[in-house]
């Protein structure tokens, strides 16, 4: 089959014969394959390589020399290292912690904004050109700027607070305040993102149940949760999956400002995972954080799938 | 409803979008993976007139001319055929040996030379990441450094790293509020901590002592010098058994979290590496500095940021009340290793012994205020009239961090993060020093995370 039989085939409307349109559509699913197929072998080679690879190193002994890195044997021991380390506990504590709790104020805010931006006759574009800047700044950028503002000696909050005579705040030394300023920082960053896509979702909402609400001589508040809300739920589960999958992921922030510290209050899943590859040179325990890290996202994902569906499906 | 279509897509795409996210994840880790690339059994003789190198090296010191661009343009005008170039690493030094890691281990040719840290030969020997320069290089060449270096750059009977220079902890004081109030240079730490309390609360000063308690390496060497003061130890002999888990830990451990406590060192030490507590000093806002031998040339060079300039006074460390003075000197400082990759190892042996030639040592011990590795250098009268560090050098006592073992980075990673959550207060100084000990058990036994 060539491309120019396959272009009329597409202009040609669509066949009324049950039969043909089967046929059809697999000329054309076959023709969509052979035409990603680069792309596929691309995607596969720098994806799925590696994740065989991580998964296959997470259940070996692993030796690194200059020689690159040999796997051996087949054990569990990584995966027990895992579970018998305090550390790893804690670190899937704080992640877990640290996830829920930026992702649950990123979604209230940035509904909030997208609320605001819609309601914005002028100048939306301007608002949300700069309510990206934070957004489309590299992560690692963003950290290094917040040092300077957590900066016991020299930083921006180190300066107000003596100027009013509050003293010298430790932001980064102790262990709440430097999970705080973590998720303050994080926050900041990644709540625009949940605005704009609240805010697409918010814009292709029907009129005309708007209308219905109003004759009905609903208030705003009531129209929120009866109304947008429930509308709005495929959105919002959008930017939560997003958020999740990027939160749980989390390195640049402490990686730049905390290191992990103080004492392991920061140590991430991601964290413990680079200081356990990279530092300690244990390759094999360093693959298990990742690949159990991977697992557990994808089940939270997975669950928060099937809760939110649930939810939708009761309303419904 | 028109909402149902539109959601029964979405959840199809959200499905593949977990996929592709947690597919993302699980790719950081296979980053270490590598092709196998085979070093040639290449015979070099370290008399080599051509070629290229690359020299990946942390900056040695933040003020300009940078010593490193000094020492290339020196090394070049000898040996013109030779082609330098540098490769900046990272300041912190762990970050410094991941970058390393992933390049060697990945079979990368570059950096040909890299400069690393004296805690690193068992680690990179054990692993094969660096060469071993001893059997290039004759006993000759090897006993023209001071003794003790080339032992340590020594894992099971090769010598991987040639010693570059040394770093010691040196205590920085500021000469004009001791003299103003009348004060002498501590020898004790009490004294130390009495003092910097009191020029602090006459506003003199914004902070007493400022020092490294961040959570890194730095702060494991910091803790070694109180440790060494009061007569402790990490390791038993053999390696196998942490011993840090004692009175002397505790007097350590606990004199460090009361300097905080005191109001000596600011909470903030907490977050400090070295470039913070060096800019704090220099910025005339201490009037204590525990630093390495750059700290007097970063001080007292007009062309560096220094408010401080012919303001300051270095000496040993402090010791402990009741124990003689000095106290001890953590030993840091940089080798010279060969990527066993290097295509052209050759020139990078006429670049290292060059490097470690008196020559190239004279112009880091007078320019940079560095210790110099090569003995004839560091006793040079003429060198040490110009380097006020060198001359505090023959008084300082010396302790070495555990890196006879492999498993170093690990242990010294028990003791950072276990310190500094004491000195941030999130634990006690004995529950602090428990839990370090049974993490650096573990490690030496190789086994848990």
């Amino acid at each position: 089959m060539t491309t120019t039989t396959a272009a009329t085939d597409i202009a040609r409307p669509a066949p009324s014969r049950p039969g043909s349109g089967d046929v059809f559509r697999r000329k054309l699913a076959r023709l969509g394959w052979g035409f990603s197929a680069p792309a596929l072998i691309v995607i596969a080679a720098v994806t799925i390589f590696p994740i065989g690879y991580s998964i296959a190193m997470s259940v070996s002994h692993v030796d690194v020399s200059a020689n690159g890195i040999s796997l051996s044997g087949l054990t569990g021991s990584n995966y027990s290292v895992l579970i018998h380390s305090d550390l790893w506990r804690y670190a899937l504590f704080f992640t877990v912690v640290y996830t829920v709790i930026t992702v649950a104020v990123e979604v209230a805010i940035g509904t909030l904004i997208a609320l605001v931006l819609e309601r914005l006759a002028g100048g939306r574009g301007w608002m949300m050109a700069l309510l990206l800047i934070p957004w489309s700044m590299i992560t690692v950028i963003n950290a290094e700027l917040w040092g300077y503002i957590y900066n016991p000696t020299y930083g921006v909050l180190d300066d107000i607070f003596s100027r009013i005579g509050l003293g010298t705040p430790v932001v980064l030394g102790t262990p709440t305040p430097a999970i705080i300023s973590l998720m303050v920082a994080d926050i900041w960053k990644t709540t625009p993102f949940v605005a704009i896509i609240v805010l697409a979702g918010l814009v292709m909402l029907p009129h005309d149940l708007y209308e219905a609400a109003e004759v009905d001589g609903a208030t705003g508040w009531t129209t929120f949760w009866r109304i947008t809300f429930p509308l709005l739920r495929p959105t919002i589960a959008l930017a939560v999956l997003f958020r999740v999958l990027q939160a749980f992921g989390l390195f640049d922030l402490p990686f730049v400002l905390t290191s992990g510290g103080p004492g392991h209050s920061t140590t991430s899943l991601a964290i413990l995972g680079y200081d356990t590859i990279f530092n300690d040179l244990d390759f094999g325990p360093g693959a298990a954080v990742a690949v159990s890290t991977a697992v557990l996202v994808v089940i939270g994902c997975l669950v928060f799938l099937k809760v939110f569906r649930a939810q939708v499906g009761r309303d419904a | 409803m028109t909402v149902l279509p539109i959601r029964k897509r979405g959840r199809h795409s959200l499905l593949l979008l977990t996929a592709l996210a947690a597919a993302s994840a699980l790719t950081v880790a296979a980053c270490g993976s590598s092709s196998n690339t085979s070093s040639g059994a290449a015979k070099p003789t370290g008399s080599a007139t051509s070629g290229s190198i690359t020299w990946w090296a942390s900056p040695i010191t933040t003020t300009s001319p940078d010593p490193r661009a000094v020492l290339i343009s020196a090394f070049e005008k000898q040996y013109p055929k030779i082609h330098v170039s540098m490769e900046s690493a990272p300041t912190d030094t762990d970050t410094n040996r991941a970058s390393l890691i992933t390049t060697i281990s990945g079979g990368s040719a570059r950096p040909d030379v890299f400069m690393g840290d004296v805690i690193w030969p068992a680690q990179f020997g054990a692993h094969g990441l660096a060469v071993p320069l001893s059997k290039y290089l004759p006993s000759s060449y090897w006993s023209s450094f001071a003794p003790g270096l080339v032992k340590g750059a020594t894992y099971k009977g090769q010598t991987y790293g040639a010693p570059f220079f040394e770093d010691q902890g040196f205590l920085y004081y500021r000469k004009d509020l001791l003299a103003k109030e009348h004060m002498s240079v501590p020898q004790t730490w009490q004294q130390l901590e009495t003092e910097a309390v009191a020029l602090k609360n006459k506003g003199l000063v914004k902070y007493g002592f400022v020092w490294q308690g961040a959570s890194y390496e730095g702060l494991t060497c910091n803790f070694m010098e109180y440790l060494g003061s009061a007569g402790g130890s990490v390791l038993n002999s053999s390696l196998t058994k942490s011993t840090v888990d004692s009175a002397a830990g505790m007097k350590a451990l606990s004199f460090m979290r009361s300097l905080i406590t005191s109001g000596a060192s600011p909470s903030a030490v907490t977050t400090f590496q070295e470039p913070q507590a060096m800019s704090t000093f220099a910025t005339g806002q201490a009037a204590f500095l525990r630093n390495w031998d750059y700290g007097w040339s970063y001080a007292n060079t007009a062309s560096s940021p220094s408010k401080v300039v012919g303001k300051v006074g270095v000496a040993p460390l402090p010791a402990f009340q009741g124990q003689p003075y000095p106290g001890t000197s953590n030993i840091g400082g940089w080798n010279l290793y060969i990527n066993p990759h290097s295509k052209n190892q050759a020139a990078d042996l006429t670049f290292i012994k060059w490097m470690t030639s008196p020559a190239a040592q004279t112009i880091l011990a007078t320019r940079f205020s560095e210790i110099p590795t090569v003995q004839s250098v560091r006793s040079s009268s003429a060198v040490v009239k110009v380097n006020p560090v060198l001359a505090t050098v023959p008084h300082t006592r010396l302790i070495p961090r555990p890196a006879q073992t492999p498993q170093y980075a690990k242990v010294s990673q028990a003791l950072y993060t276990n310190i500094n959550s004491v000195l941030a207060g999130s634990s006690s100084s004995s529950s602090g020093l428990s839990s370090a000990s049974t993490s650096i058990n573990s490690a030496v036994s190789n086994s848990g995370l």
